[in-house]
C-alpha cells in the first residue's frame, strides 16, 4: 500500500508540474499576440489616444463605422465585441484606465444589454490569460464563484474556458492566425441580409438598473471621459418598440437612435444593420454629437 | 455523479482508503463499504430509483432461492417467469411503454381510428437495462443449474449494485463475479497501477476523444440539412469516435476502478475499429452485451445449429434485440436489423468466425487484403451508427441521401465556428496509439511508462473538453 501511496503522490506531482508548465506556457503565448482579438489588442496596446471610443456588443461592433469619424478629423475605434455584455465593457473600460489611455469620449451602446446584469461567458473568456498579470482584471472577478480556483491552480481558467482560451485558440494565437477582429478600426460590417426578415421580439424585455452600466458611469465621471449613453436600431416591426421609453425612464440621459435608420433595406437582421445602415446610423451619430476637425 | 466529474474525485479516493484501511480486515467489512457506497452512488442520480434497485435485488434473490427449492420443474419455470416478467414488466413500463403505446396509436391513425394514448411522464432510471439484464443473467443461470443460488443477502446485493458497473456495465455474470465477492480481497499493488492506468486512458477517451468528436457530430447530425458531402462522411465517422470513446472510455474507468478495490470486472472492448469484418466487430464491441444475448438468446433459440436459414434468422433476433434494448426508438431496431443484414455474406459462406486472431499488418499483399477490410468494416459500421445517431429514421434516410447526391467535398465552417476537418490529427494520433496497444488493456503501462502518462494528463487537461460538458451516451440506455 506504501509503494501505492508513493506510485499516487508521484502521478500527483506530475500532474501539478503539467499544469503549471501548461498554463506558463499557453500565458506565455497569450502575452505575445494582440491580434487576435479585441481583448488581446486593447491588453497589449498601453498610452492610446483617442477623441471617441465605441463599446458595447455586436450592436456596436456591426453598428459603427470608425472610418467617418477618422475622416473628420477624429481619433476612433470600435471595441464592441459580438456576445459581450455591460458587464465585459465595464472592465474593457477598465482595462484601459489601467493601461493609461486617453479618451474624450466613450459612445456606449445601452438598449437591449440593459436588461440584465448578467454576464457573457465567451468574452469573459477572453480576459483570462491576463488575470496574473492585471489587477484590474482580478478586481473585478472577486465576487465570481470560480475566483479561487482560477487563482490558485495552475491551468484552471483555461480548462474552464477551453471552447474560447484552450488548445485551439492558443495554438491560432502562436501562429498569429489572422482573424477580422481587428480590421476597419474594429468595425465588423454585416455583409449579408436575411429575407424575410425575422421580427425581433422585445416583449421579454424590461430595463432595470444595471450595475456594470453605473460602474461605467462612475469610471467616466472619475477620469473625465465624456459618456454619451446611446440606443442603437432595431427594425420597425420589432414586437414591443415601447422598450426604448422604459429605458429612458429608468436612465433619462440616454439618447434615443433606435428610430435613427428605419428602412428595411438598411438591415441585416432585424437587430443589426447592414454596412449601408452602419454608414448611415454612424452618419447620424457623428451629425448629433460632433463637428469636422478637418474637411474630408 | 460521473465517472469525469470532481465529484467522483473526492468519492472515490474516500471509498478507497474506507476499503483498505477500515474494511480491510473481513470480506463482510470490504463489501459493506463497497455496497454503502453504491447505494450513495446511485442515490446521487435520483434516491427514488433507488427502491427500484433494491426492489430488483430482492426480487432476483429470493427468486433464485425459490427456484432452488422447487420440486418439480413445473414450479421451477413458474419462479423463473414470475421473475422474468416483473423485472421485463418494469424495464418495459419505464423505458418502452410510451415507445408502444406511441406506436399503436400511430398504426391505429394510419387506418383511420383517432386514438389518444396515455402516456407515463417517468423519467427513465439511470443503468436499470444494466441491472435488470445482471439480475436475469444470474436467474438464468440459477434455472438451468449453472451455478448455486447466492444465501448471502449483501454479497448478492454487492453483484447487483457495485458502482463501477451499476450505471452502464460492463453486464457482469454471476460465475465470473460473485467468487470474487466472496473472499477478502488483498491490496495488489501491480493490479492497482494498472487501474490508475486504465483510469487515465478513459479519461483520455472520454474528455478528448469522445467530448471532442460530440461537438463536431453534433453540429453536423443537427443542421445536415446545410452540410456538404464531405461533412456528411465526417460527422458519420466523428460520432463513430465519439460513440467509441465515450462507452470505451466509460468502461475503461469502471474497469480501472474496479482494479483498485481487487476486482476484475469483464472486458467490454477490445479495440473493434481494427476489425476485419462485422462478425469480429461484434466480437470486440460491448462484449458484455454481445455474449450476454449470445448466452442467454442466441444459443437457447438453437444459436448455430440447425440450417442457415435457421442461424439467420437467430441472428437477426439478437440483433433486433439489442437495437431495442438499446432505446425505445425504431432509429435503434433499424441499427440492429441493418448489423444484421451486414452478417448475411458472413453467414451464408459461413465466415463469421474467420478472424479470431489479432490483426496484424505488413509490407505484404495480404496485409494491403487486412487493411482494405478494416476500412470496409469501419465504414459499413459508420453508415449503421448514422441510424444510431439520428432523431429520427426519416433524418437518417435523409442524411444518407444528401451525403452521396450532394458531391461536394470540400472544407465547410460550422455553426460551431470551427471547419469540418480539424479533427483529424487528433483522431490520426488516437488510432496509431490504439493500434500500438492493442495486445494490451491500454497504452501507458509497459516501458516509458511515465512518459507515456504525462502525455495523456497534458492531454486531458489541454484537448479536453470541459467547458460543454457531456454526459456519458449510455447512460440513457
Amino acid at each position: 500500500m506504501q509503494q501505492f501511496f508513493k506510485f499516487i503522490l508521484n502521478v500527483l506531482g506530475v500532474l501539478l508540474l503539467t499544469m503549471l508548465l501548461l498554463d506558463l506556457l499557453y500565458t506565455a503565448v497569450y502575452h505575445q499576440s494582440n491580434d487576435r482579438n479585441k481583448i488581446s489588442y486593447l491588453y497589449q496596446s498601453e498610452k492610446k489616444e483617442y477623441d471617441v471610443v465605441f463599446l458595447g456588443s455586436s450592436r456596436v461592433n456591426n453598428h459603427f463605422v470608425p472610418q467617418l469619424f477618422n475622416d473628420q478629423g477624429y481619433k476612433t475605434f470600435n471595441y464592441g465585441i459580438t456576445r459581450s455584455r455591460l458587464e465585459e465593457s465595464a472592465l474593457m473600460l477598465k482595462l484601459m484606465v489601467e493601461r493609461n489611455f486617453s479618451i474624450d469620449t466613450l459612445i456606449l451602446q445601452v438598449d437591449l444589454n440593459i436588461n440584465t446584469n448578467d454576464h457573457s461567458e465567451a468574452i469573459r473568456s477572453l480576459f483570462m490569460p491576463y488575470w496574473h498579470q492585471s489587477g484590474v482584471i482580478r478586481t473585478h472577478y472577486r465576487e465570481i464563484p470560480e475566483y479561487k480556483a482560477i487563482q490558485y491552480v495552475p491551468f484552471y481558467r483555461y480548462m474552464h474556458y477551453d471552447s474560447r482560451i484552450g488548445f485551439r485558440e492558443m495554438y491560432a494565437s502562436l501562429v498569429h492566425k489572422e482573424t477580422n477582429a481587428l480590421f476597419y478600426d474594429g468595425f465588423y460590417p454585416l455583409l449579408q441580409d436575411q429575407r424575410p426578415m425575422v421580427a425581433a421580439d422585445l416583449s421579454k424585455y424590461y430595463p432595470k438598473r444595471n450595475k456594470a452600466y453605473e460602474e461605467i458611469k462612475a469610471i467616466c465621471q472619475q477620469n473625465n471621459i465624456h459618456l454619451l449613453a446611446v440606443t442603437t436600431p432595431m427594425c420597425k416591426s420589432t414586437v414591443n418598440r415601447d422598450y426604448f421609453n422604459h429605458i429612458q425612464k429608468v436612465y433619462p440621459e440616454v439618447y434615443r437612435f433606435e428610430d435613427a435608420v428605419t428602412d428595411d433595406k438598411y438591415f441585416s437582421t432585424c437587430g443589426h444593420l447592414n454596412k449601408a445602415g452602419a454608414i448611415e446610423y454612424t452618419k447620424a451619430i457623428f451629425n448629433a454629437f460632433f463637428k469636422p476637425k478637418t474637411k474630408s | 455523479m460521473f465517472f469525469n466529474s470532481f465529484h467522483f474525485a473526492v468519492f472515490l479516493p474516500l471509498v478507497f482508503l474506507m476499503y483498505w484501511f477500515v474494511g480491510q480486515k473481513s470480506k463482510i467489512n470490504q463489501n459493506y463499504i463497497l455496497i454503502l457506497a453504491s447505494y450513495y452512488f446511485y442515490a446521487c442520480w435520483d434516491w427514488r430509483f433507488l427502491f427500484l434497485l433494491v426492489f430488483s435485488t430482492l426480487l432476483d434473490y429470493f427468486s433464485a432461492l425459490q427456484i432452488e427449492k422447487s420440486q418439480t420443474p413445473k414450479q421451477k419455470k413458474l419462479w423463473l417467469w414470475l421473475c422474468i416478467s416483473i423485472n421485463l414488466g418494469f424495464l418495459g413500463i419505464f423505458k418502452y411503454y410510451n415507445f408502444f403505446a406511441q406506436s399503436f396509436a400511430a398504426l391505429f391513425q394510419s387506418v383511420g381510428w383517432q386514438v389518444s394514448p396515455i402516456l407515463l411522464d417517468v423519467v427513465l432510471p439511470v443503468g436499470i437495462s444494466f441491472y435488470t439484464f445482471h439480475g436475469l443473467s444470474y436467474i438464468i443461470d440459477i434455472y438451468y443449474g449453472r451455478i448455486k443460488s447466492e444465501k448471502n443477502f449483501v454479497d448478492y446485493s454487492l453483484f447487483v449494485s457495485y458502482f463501477p458497473l451499476l450505471v452502464a456495465g460492463p453486464i457482469e455474470r454471476a460465475t465470473h463475479l460473485l467468487p470474487q465477492l466472496k473472499k477478502r480481497r488483498k491490496f495488489n499493488f501491480e493490479k492497482a497501477k494498472e487501474g490508475v492506468y486504465q483510469i487515465i486512458w478513459g479519461l483520455v477517451k472520454k474528455v478528448v476523444i469522445a467530448d471532442t468528436c460530440a461537438q463536431y457530430a453534433n453540429a453536423i447530425f443537427d443542421q445536415y440539412h446545410s452540410m456538404n458531402s464531405l461533412s456528411l462522411v465526417l460527422g458519420a465517422v466523428y460520432f463513430a469516435f465519439q460513440i467509441y470513446g465515450d462507452f470505451s472510455g466509460y468502461s475503461d474507468i469502471a474497469l480501472g476502478t474496479s482494479k483498485l478495490f481487487g476486482i476484475d470486472l469483464l472486458r467490454n472492448f477490445n479495440y473493434p475499429y481494427f476489425s476485419r469484418d462485422i462478425a469480429e466487430f461484434w466480437r470486440r464491441w460491448h462484449i458484455s452485451l454481445t455474449t450476454w444475448f449470445r448466452d442467454y438468446l442466441y444459443i437457447p433459440l438453437g444459436g448455430s445449429k440447425g440450417s442457415k436459414w435457421m442461424k439467420i434468422r437467430n441472428t437477426f433476433a439478437i440483433f433486433l434485440v439489442s437495437g431495442f434494448w438499446h432505446g425505445a426508438s425504431w432509429t435503434f431496431i433499424a441499427w440492429g436489423l441493418i448489423n444484421a443484414l451486414y452478417f448475411i455474406p458472413l453467414l451464408l459462406l459461413n465466415k463469421n468466425r474467420n478472424n479470431l486472431d489479432t490483426v496484424a499488418l505488413s509490407f505484404n499483399l495480404a496485409s494491403v487484403k487486412t487493411f482494405f477490410n478494416i476500412l470496409l468494416t469501419f465504414a459499413i459500421t459508420c453508415l449503421a451508427w448514422i441510424f444510431f445517431r439520428a432523431k429520427t429514421i426519416q433524418d437518417a434516410f435523409s442524411y444518407i441521401e444528401r451525403m452521396v447526391t450532394d458531391s461536394r467535398f470540400v472544407s465547410q465552417y460550422m455553426s460551431i465556428e470551427r471547419y469540418n476537418y480539424e479533427l483529424w490529427p487528433l483522431l490520426v494520433i488516437f488510432i496509431v496509439a490504439e493500434w500500438s496497444c492493442r495486445t494490451q488493456t491500454e497504452p501507458i503501462s509497459g516501458r516509458y511508462s511515465w512518459v507515456k502518462m504525462s502525455l495523456c494528463l497534458a492531454a486531458i487537461l489541454a484537448l479536453g473538453v470541459f467547458s460543454d460538458y457531456k454526459e456519458f451516451i449510455y447512460f440513457q440506455f
